[in-house]
């Protein structure tokens, strides 16, 4: 009756590896809860050992014990291969923020190139009255109205001089 | 019969209760409100989604016959979810002939161990190759 009770402990502990040993295995295989599954296949190894030793004492029948011991030791590994996996992605990533740095600097300077020969007209409506506002960022054209200014006299005539 | 000497039996009934505790979670879940419980750890470390994030998304909007999005949220979330639907199946199946067909029960479950690797292998290929591209 003893006998009885040990192998079904073993037996017990065999199932409860091998189910643990495949839930884990589905979720080492997907990175989103890869790394999580560490923690079942710890547990499966556990429960997979105790139920060893047990079937050693009592000489029961080992078969779904070490298939839970071996699916849970591959699955333990694939799942512990997610955080290399997660290494290089974050070292890969790493490199990103200078590489979009870059693009949004050539982007700017693109944009300031573009923006010298730029013009701007804005018009505000409001009933009948009628606002319109020019303004051209052209260079060539600065430079022109610069020295128009420059060549106009600038002198203005003085009230008491002419007194 | 007594399922305590029948480890087949229990293996298969705990997996078919595990596979529907996978589909509850989708219903309940809804993909509008976005609020899983699960997130991605993978995308938490790295900063970079991974192949399998949107499968929650995509488990739920295929149980609601919403395809096209599922399609969208995870390109591989359709051939993940037939493989979970098709063992919920094949749990069930194999039991039943297991407690019929006496006298093939050694055949049926090397069947049902090759069929489900292969059925595991082609399911979750991509992510197999995620992991071996990666590591």
């Amino acid at each position: 009756m003893e006998e009885e009770v040990k192998n079904n402990t073993g037996q017990n502990l065999g199932i409860a590896a091998l189910i643990t040993a495949i839930i884990t295995f589905v979720l080492a295989v997907i990175p989103c809860v890869g790394l999580m599954a560490i923690i079942p296949g710890i547990i499966a190894i556990v429960l997979a050992s105790v139920g060893l030793s047990h079937a050693a004492k009592t000489d029961s029948p080992r078969g779904v014990l070490v298939a839970g011991l071996i699916i849970g030791i591959v699955a333990s590994l694939i799942s512990f291969s997610q955080i290399f996996v997660a290494g290089k992605i974050a070292e890969k990533a790493d490199k990103w923020p200078g590489r979009i740095e870059e693009i949004v600097t050539d982007i700017q300077d693109k944009v300031l190139e573009d923006l010298e020969d730029a013009s701007v007209s804005i018009k505000i409506e409001s009933g009948d009255e009628k606002i319109e506002i020019n303004t051209s960022a052209n260079k060539k054209d600065l430079i022109e109205k610069l020295e128009e200014l420059e060549e106009e006299d600038t002198v203005v005539a003085d009230t008491l001089d002419q007194e | 019969m007594k399922f305590k000497k029948k480890p087949y039996l229990i293996i298969n009934i705990v997996l078919t209760g595990v596979i529907l505790l996978v589909m509850i979670y989708s219903i309940v879940f809804s993909p509008d409100k976005d609020d899983y419980p699960v997130t991605c750890i993978h995308e938490k470390l790295t900063g970079e989604p991974c192949v399998s994030c949107g499968l929650s998304h995509s488990f739920s909007l295929i149980l609601r016959g919403r395809f096209n999005e599922a399609y969208q949220w995870n390109v591989y979330g359709m051939r993940v979810f037939l493989f979970f639907a098709l063992q919920l199946i094949m749990r069930i199946a194999f039991s039943l002939f297991y407690v019929r067909f006496t006298n093939t029960r050694k055949q049926l479950m090397i069947m049902d161990i090759i069929g489900s690797i292969l059925l595991f292998l082609i399911a979750f290929r991509q992510f197999f190759s995620y992991l071996i591209h990666y590591s």
